[in-house]
């Protein structure tokens, strides 16, 4: 489980993160509902001690992180994280070379079920090839939680749901899932868990199927109605 | 380990291209230099001794020899190195801040390897290490192949023998091929503290922005005064040390910038680094 308890964090004067909480369990979908710069990106961050907190903790299953926790725990940020003059080849290599966890095998798997040319060089990928590129180097690492920062945002639509597929697959099955979204729409109906944030705060946390089978409300009327 | 030297390679890799056209370009220019610095020296011996219709001896006694200090000393000589040095200064920093920015972040990568963040920074250290290292050992073939081509230009009566050891003690050349191996390791010790300072100055801006830039500043200029305080307790208290108490500290100095260096951008890469 990932839990994070009572995170400050301030840029300069300006407070990000207010004393924020929450937890995400392993083979869940948590999504972190919010509008842009309520820190969506900033908590991923903090998570993956990609920036300082000021106050608070943060544990995976129980601990802080530390190297081995790369192995349990990645990133899927919203800009893809290799070079722009690697082949998709090369970065393949590249995450073997680095990660135990690099499954290979699904690799290729991902790679077939995107339709993506290995010999294709990052820098000449469409966007939406980017974002799906950028998706499977996380998928293809064997880790224990995934963290998603908007795989959504400006990509096609039939991009999105092939994107959304992969939610539904066992590609995700078992694993905690942490994403972020201000499109609650396209991801709804697969999300397990949901966080609202304002200004920096969790100002709702709910299972999303019990909110349905006893209020009768989805993700979007619970969003509206807070 | 393992890590550290895929990373070192990766390193390595990344900047191969524009190594290679540097190492291209010192070659071109020292080379050129070399043939028209002869050249115009046989074509103004060869007109002195036609006009003035004087003996090669006499010319020799009046208008010396070619020496090869002239053209260790010119601008073809020199100008490749210090702009391979320029560039390698650049190059300290752009290592940092190109993974910062642009298209692709790629230090999010980085910093999401399964290995002590630090061996990035031993890793950017070490390439550039490794480059100045490639660097000077190609001047020194480099130098050889120029011999050969003034020899091979300049009449045998004209030329004046010079032998590594005499050649490595001109000018420029003595600061890159120090003439002791003690002297080797200091220099370049030196060096390798100095980038290492340098790469913790950045690591303080990366992880404070605005205000890392003050704390970097004020960093550099107290590791330079940690470092040059020995020579400065020296200049105070005149003929109060020996020499080698001197260096002594020089040492220890050296040392503890070196290690709080390395604990600093440590401390700034595993808590304080914001991407």
């Amino acid at each position: 489980m990932i839990e994070v308890k009572n995170v400050k964090k301030k840029y300069g004067k300006k407070l990000v993160l207010d004393n924020l909480s929450f937890t995400a369990a392993k083979g869940e979908i948590t999504c972190l509902i919010g509008i842009n710069g309520v820190g969506k990106t900033t908590i991923m961050k903090t998570i993956m001690a990609l920036t300082p907190i000021n106050s608070g903790e943060i544990l995976i299953d129980g601990e802080k992180i530390r190297k081995e926790s790369f192995e349990k725990i990645t990133f899927i940020p919203d800009t893809i994280t290799m070079l722009p003059q690697m082949k998709i080849s090369d970065a393949f290599e590249f995450m073997a070379d680095f990660y135990k966890n690099w499954n290979t095998q699904r690799g290729e798997e991902l790679l077939h079920f995107f339709k993506l040319d290995p010999n294709e060089r990052i820098a000449d990928l469409s966007k939406g090839n980017m974002a799906k590129v950028n998706l499977l180097l996380g998928l293809a690492l064997d880790v224990e939680y995934l963290l998603m920062d908007e795989p959504f945002s400006g990509i096609d639509i039939f991009s999105r749901e092939q994107i959304a597929e992969v939610f539904t697959s066992h590609l995700i099955e078992d694993r905690g899932v942490i994403i972020t979204t201000h499109e609650i729409n396209d991801i709804e109906h697969l999300i397990d868990k949901a966080v609202l944030i304002e200004n920096g705060k969790v100002v709702k946390e709910f299972n999303v199927e019990e909110v349905r089978e006893n209020e009768g409300k989805s993700v979007v009327d619970e969003v509206y109605s807070k | 380990m393992k890590n550290y030297s895929k990373l070192v390679n990766f390193e390595i890799s990344r900047f191969l291209k524009f190594y290679l056209i540097l190492i291209g370009l010192t070659i071109v220019f020292q080379l050129i230099g070399a043939i028209i610095m002869s050249k115009e020296y046989v074509s103004f011996s060869n007109k002195v001794i036609y006009e003035e219709q004087i003996p090669v001896s006499q010319y020799i006694e009046q208008y010396g020899t070619f020496l090869f200090q002239n053209y260790i000393n010119s601008v073809w000589f020199t100008m490749p190195i210090f702009f391979c040095i320029a560039m390698l200064m650049i190059y300290v920093f752009f290592i940092w801040y190109r993974d910062w920015f642009g298209k692709n972040t790629f230090i999010y990568r980085l910093l999401m390897l399964p290995t002590e963040r630090i061996t990035i920074y031993f890793a950017k250290l070490t390439a550039i290490l490794l480059m100045v290292l490639g660097l000077i050992s190609i001047q020194i073939i480099l130098m050889a192949f120029e011999i050969q081509i003034i020899n091979s230009i300049v009449p045998t009566e004209f030329q004046t023998y010079l032998s590594f050891n005499e050649i490595f003690k001109l000018q420029i050349l003595s600061y890159l091929y120090p003439n002791t191996f003690t002297d080797f390791i200091l220099i370049y010790g030196l060096g390798l503290i100095l980038v290492a300072v340098l790469f913790t100055a950045i690591l303080l801006e990366r992880s404070y922005r605005l205000i890392g830039i003050f704390f970097a500043i004020v960093y550099v200029i107290l590791s330079f005064g940690i470092f040059i305080s020995p020579l400065l307790m020296d200049a105070l208290y005149t003929d109060f040390f020996y020499p080698l108490e001197i260096f002594g500290m020089v040492v220890v100095t050296s040392i503890i910038v070196l290690v709080s260096t390395i604990w600093i951008a440590n401390q700034l890469l595993k808590y304080k680094i914001r991407v």
